[in-house]
């Protein structure tokens, strides 16, 4: 601790003291022995990769998750479970604006749950006086009988905001609370939280946006893998400094994007792109190319891929695909799949596999016309290209039978790139392809997708996984609130410039 | 979506994740809800033989075929719409006394031909308008085959005034309704050829093959490029061409058709899937279950009623097994993702 | 860092009277409602202004259908189902017309009444049963019980004397069976607009897990919002049961139909969270008027059914998430795309 952090730590109380957290889920451990402090008065931030640990530990602070090892006591006193317990004790929480209900007012969503009442009654005055107090409080004006589903995304971020700040929290939590919203609403959010802390409020801000925390915050702590890197007054630092430790990779100009290829001809060319969180994007791949798409949480990637291949609406935008019979356009997500698109969501226990069928079953699925004569099922031949592929993957152990529920993630995985191999697809899209998964399947997930590009497949990869988008790519597009910030290639694509571009460092000129 | 909640999933899952029984009871639970109906069925059976009395004789059991064989072959059909994850189509009960009243009228007036053509225009029409607004307007299931059973009933009692239609005793359908395959009655042999193709199409086509994965998980096979709503007019174009021959099969039998004739049918073929194994949530199940969910249901309402119980009491038995069919299968599955 | 002014952020509130308007109405959900009663409205002023003169039996058949959609609608605002309510009706006539005294009897299908809503609550909340199903087969049980309980062939009343006094209109044309409809729209009116737990009927359909956290007990809520359903379905019954003066065990049926036709109609969304009383009443009144025009106009009872499915039908497949997904399915049917030119 340095002479500053002590003067700066001496003329606040402590709030909240989180001493030796630990949480892990089933093997894994997302937050490893962390300690923090909050500080009342005090804008705290918390930075980190996506993955290292920053939610899971808003949400023991928060009351919400009881950790594994450690406690957490507000004012000496432990922190009970749940998210009454951390209310009480003052803690508020700003969820995503996935927390209101949709169909009712402005009012009774700031009010939700504290209804104020009258023997039973509600007390309509009072609950107007205490949502515009809320709303006065962190001075936004929103109409307070208008349902919130016609309020804009930003408004009712705000709105979300107003309910926590009606409980009177003296902490208050925000969990990457600018994913959604304009530099112009950002900076007015920043300013409100500013306010708040100057009236001795606590406010803990999560984030990777490099900009709003050195235009804010008074203190930074750093995870990284779930362990604290280090707490740092902000101005013992600086931006580049921070995303060094973020990152924590010494050596990371070796770490660049290393593909050399000679890509083909255009397959996939995505213009005008628009989408809910997809701002106007233009987007190319070549045959034997990997694209890669690199940015933070909320920035857009999965909502563009899903948009380019018709698995979403677009409201605006033409895809084009070049088959063997000329160019057709992708107008919907079968069209996608009929011209040779072959998509691995993200989410593959939800939309990519189905659990309670064999594996066998699922790599048949979109093979099912090779796989059959006049609708009927040819068995031999779908055991045969089951077994053909579950080897190609790698599939351990290669029992095509069992049910895809009881295998691992990383095996998964496989079977979800493999039910695609046998359409020998012009493009494959990847969403994440080795979350959850361990490193010995990640790294023949790896060498799979190498392959399918080499052998003249166009592939657009998107990952968090920084080492693993430099690894694999030719090209990686940073994406930030809907746009391409940047794109890099060669030399100059290292883990540094990505994340700089996708926090918000400058614009590079691609 | 992408960093924020780390479940289960952002850590590397464990090899082989079978679910271990938590508790022993719960592990009798599950396996009594997926496996029971087996050795219910054998044990009721086996019971019914010994100690209830007519029931082991050729004419009791004879009857309980013909009982049976009807609203069995609803049931094998409307098990592809409960598997594709729709719940059920309630219109059965219009339907297939709809073709019923067809056969035997249009036949009078008109012959069989014209007869048998009109009832699959009637089936083609249930089928489409229950699957479109099911499978493309993603209405609810229960509630659009409410309605289409009210609009079906309704237009056949005011076109049949609610009269007795009968055929001529010396007619082909009279003619059809005695044949014999093998002791066994007509009825029951289309039952099980119906089972029998039926079962190979859930089991052996590509139709079925897309019907189990869409009622496994609907999103995936839609990302697996399957025209999902396509799917789901299916299930219900085959649900109303089983009413139509159950149709055939029950005005064969009794030489006669009106309108309600087939009172319940929705309630029993439900109940025969049900009990039978099927999950009411889609994805899990098999003809042969609810085949053995027909005979379960058939010899307890025949034992039942051998026994003197009053209808009211035989709809609240069986009504009572389909809940606790349905609770054991959610338990199980609560369990099984736990 | 100076105190900044409030930031106009698109801010919605208008402030003249005609937008104050405009935007108070785009808020409301009975669109649909409106337009068919003032549709069958003009249709019966053509065809059969009878359903005007005689609006005591209009009144009537509205408030029988309008009892059941209403409790319902308490139900579908949590985003759950009560297929069991027609059996519950029935149950419950049988119930009391089988108790010799007439308020006993009457007391009697009222708890049945609040007990089945129990139990389907427990199905759906404790074991954890989809409603539909749950109820579905509910539905099922409680139309065995009623046979049971009466033998398979109606009830009579002891009291016949109390059900034609029922029957006879207490105030003008207003019957017991109206002024009762009026008093529970108004009850659950006041409760689901004005009262906490009512209000939070819409949180646990809206966002059930925004409303858990919140702190609003949901299971409670929806225990409560069931034995609302069973109660007045009950209520129907004993009404149905007093003014037949016997209680049929098969009743209820096309009362179902029209209810469910009601209450969708009205703008409540299946899958929860949107709706109102109010529109349930105008659904009630479009559905009523619809039942007696017809009637009187002596289309027999089975076109009748056909009207009213009709109704039902396309008011499910018109709900707006519906069309919109129809929208985006339909596209589908377009197989072959041009070639593009490059």
């Amino acid at each position: 601790m340095t002479a500053n952090q002590a003067t700066h730590d001496e003329a606040r109380s402590v709030l909240i003291s989180a001493e030796g957290i630990t949480k892990r889920f089933g093997g894994a451990t997302a937050v490893d022995d962390v300690s923090v402090t909050v500080r009342a008065g005090e804008i705290y931030g918390i930075v980190g990769e996506n993955g290292a640990g920053k939610s899971t530990l808003m949400r023991i602070l928060s009351g919400i998750l009881s950790p594994s090892e450690g406690r957490v006591l507000v004012e000496g006193t432990p922190l009970g479970v749940g998210s009454r317990a951390a209310s009480e004790a003052g803690i508020a929480l700003v969820h995503q604006e996935l927390s209101l209900v949709p169909e009712m007012t402005t009012a009774e969503n700031i009010a939700l749950g504290a209804f104020p009442t009258r023997s039973g009654f509600i007390d309509r005055a009072e609950l107007r006086r205490t949502a515009a107090a809320a709303l006065e409080e962190i001075g936004v004006s929103v109409d307070l009988d208008e349902r919130v589903a016609r309020l804009s995304v930003a408004l009712r971020q705000f709105v979300e905001i107003a309910r926590a700040v009606a409980s009177k929290p003296r902490v208050l939590i925000l969990d990457e609370p600018t994913a959604t919203l304009t530099p112009a609403e950002t900076q007015y959010l920043l300013d409100m939280l500013q306010r708040l802390a100057r009236r001795g409020m606590a406010v803990v801000y999560i984030s990777h946006r490099i900009p709003e925390i050195f235009g804010i915050c008074d203190r930074v702590t750093v995870l990284r893998d779930g362990r604290h890197i280090e707490t740092v007054l902000i101005g013992e630092t600086d931006p580049q400094r921070l995303v060094d430790s973020m990152v924590g990779r010494e050596l990371r100009e070796d770490l660049q994007v290393h593909r050399q290829s000679a890509p083909g001809d255009v397959v996939l060319n995505a213009t005008g792109i628009r989408a809910p969180r997809v701002n106007g994007i233009d987007l190319q791949v070549r045959a034997g190319q990997i694209v890669g798409l690199g940015g933070l949480v909320g920035a857009g990637r999965t909502e563009l891929v899903r948009a380019i291949i018709g698995a979403d609406p677009r409201s605006a935008g033409t895809v084009t695909i070049a088959t063997d019979d000329g160019l057709r356009n992708v107008s919907s997500y079968q069209a996608a799949v009929r011209h040779g698109i072959a998509y691995v969501p993200e989410e593959r226990r939800a939309d990519g596999l189905a659990l309670t069928m064999s594996v066998s079953d699922n790599i048949a699925l979109p093979n099912r016309k090779a796989l059959s004569r006049f609708g009927v099922q040819n068995r031999a031949a779908t055991a045969e290209m089951a077994r053909r592929l579950a080897d190609t993957v790698g599939l351990r152990p290669p029992n095509v039978r069992r049910d895809a529920g009881e295998y691992s993630g990383g095996n998964q995985q496989k079977v979800v790139i493999a039910k695609w191999l046998g359409r020998r697809p012009r493009l494959i899209v990847l969403d994440e392809p080795t979350r959850g998964v361990d490193v010995g399947a990640k790294a023949e997930i790896h060498r799979l997708v190498r392959e399918l590009a080499d052998e003249g497949a166009a592939v657009l990869v998107v990952s968090s996984d920084l080492p693993e988008l430099l690894d694999l790519s030719d090209v990686v597009h940073v994406v930030r609130d809907g746009r391409v910030a940047g794109t890099l290639s060669g030399p100059e694509a290292d883990e540094r410039t990505v994340m700089s571009l996708a926090a918000g460092g400058q614009e590079v000129a691609s | 979506m992408n960093d924020s909640t780390p479940t289960a999933t952002t850590a590397a899952e464990p090899e082989a994740a079978a679910p271990a029984p938590v508790d022993r009871s719960v592990a009798i639970l599950v396996w009594v809800s997926q496996r029971g109906v087996f050795l219910f069925t054998a044990t009721l059976i086996v019971f019914a033989s010994v100690f209830v009395n007519g029931f082991a004789s050729f004419v009791n059991l004879t009857d309980v075929f013909y009982r049976a064989a009807p609203i069995g072959i609803v049931a094998v059909g409307m098990t592809f719409v409960v598997i594709s994850g729709n719940y059920l189509d309630l219109s059965v009960v219009a339907q297939v006394a709809t073709s019923a009243v067809i056969l035997i009228a249009v036949s009078n007036e008109y012959g069989i031909f014209p007869a048998v053509l009109a009832a699959l225009l009637v089936a083609a029409v249930y089928g489409l308008v229950n699957g479109i607004a099911v499978g493309y307007f993603k209405a609810n299931a229960v509630i659009v085959t409410l309605s289409t059973t009210y609009i079906g009933l309704g237009i056949l009692r005011w076109l049949s005034g609610g009269s007795i239609f009968f055929g001529p005793e010396d007619g082909p359908i009279r003619a059809l309704g005695q044949v014999e395959v093998l002791g066994l009655p007509l009825s029951a042999v289309v039952l099980v050829v119906m089972a029998l193709l039926l079962a190979f199409m859930l089991d052996r086509t590509n139709f079925g093959f897309t019907i189990r994965a869409f009622g496994s998980n609907n999103e995936a096979t839609r990302l697996a490029g399957v025209n999902t709503s396509r799917v789901v007019v299916g299930a219900f174009l085959l649900t109303s061409v089983a009413a139509m021959v159950a149709g055939f099969v029950l005005a064969a039998f009794s030489n006669t058709a009106v309108s309600t004739m087939a009172d319940g049918f929705d309630f029993g073929a439900l109940a025969a899937i049900i009990i039978g194994g099927t999950s009411v949530f889609g994805g899990r199940g098999s003809i042969l279950r609810t085949l053995l969910g027909v005979i379960f249901v058939s010899v307890l309402t025949n034992v039942l009623v051998l026994s003197g119980v009053g209808f009211g009491w035989q709809q609240m038995a069986i009504g009572l097994l389909i809940v606790v069919a349905v609770s054991l299968d959610t338990i199980a599955r609560k369990v099984a993702t736990s | 860092m100076t105190e900044p002014q409030t930031l106009s952020l698109g801010d919605t509130a208008a402030t003249d009277r005609a937008g104050r308007l405009r935007a108070v109405l785009s808020r409301r959900t009975e669109g649909r409602a409106v337009v068919l009663l003032a549709v069958v409205f003009v249709m019966a002023l053509a065809l059969e202004p009878l359903v005007f003169t005689a609006y005591e039996v209009t009144l009537g058949r509205v408030a029988l259908i309008g009892l059941v959609a209403l409790g319902l609608t308490a139900v579908i605002l949590m985003g759950e189902l009560d297929l069991s309510v027609a059996s519950t009706l029935a149950v419950s006539g049988v119930v009391m017309a089988s108790v010799p005294n007439i308020y006993a009897g009457i007391a009697a299908a009222l708890v049945v009444g609040l007990l089945i809503g129990a139990v389907n609550a427990f199905f759906v909340v404790k074991i954890g049963i989809n409603s539909f199903i749950a109820t579905l087969g509910m539905l099922f049980v409680l139309r065995g019980l009623a046979f049971v309980l009466s033998g398979e062939q109606p009830v009579r009343l002891t009291n016949i004397e109390a059900g034609i006094a029922f029957g006879r209109p207490l105030v003008g044309p207003v019957s017991p069976r109206i002024l009762l409809f009026v008093l529970v729209f108004i009850a659950l009116q006041v409760f689901v607009t004005r009262m906490r737990v009512g209000r939070e009927f819409y949180a646990v359909g809206g966002n059930r897990q925004a409303a858990r956290d919140a702190g609003i007990p949901v299971d409670r809520r929806v225990f409560t919002g069931f034995m609302i359903s069973g109660f007045v379905a009950s209520l129907a019954g004993v009404i149905n049961t007093l003014e037949l003066t016997a209680a049929d065990p098969t009743a209820g049926g096309t009362v179902l139909l029209a209810s469910f036709a009601a209450a969708i109609i009205g703008g409540v969304a299946l899958k929860g969270g949107r709706g109102s009383i109010v529109g349930t009443l105008l659904g009630a009144l479009s559905l009523g008027t619809i039942e007696v025009g017809l009637t009187l106009s002596g289309v027999q009872v089975d076109i009748q059914q056909v009207f009213i499915g009709g109704v039902l039908l396309i008011a499910v497949i018109t709900d707006p998430a519906s069309l919109r997904e129809a929208t985006a399915n339909f596209r589908l049917f377009r197989r072959r795309e041009p070639e593009v030119q490059s």
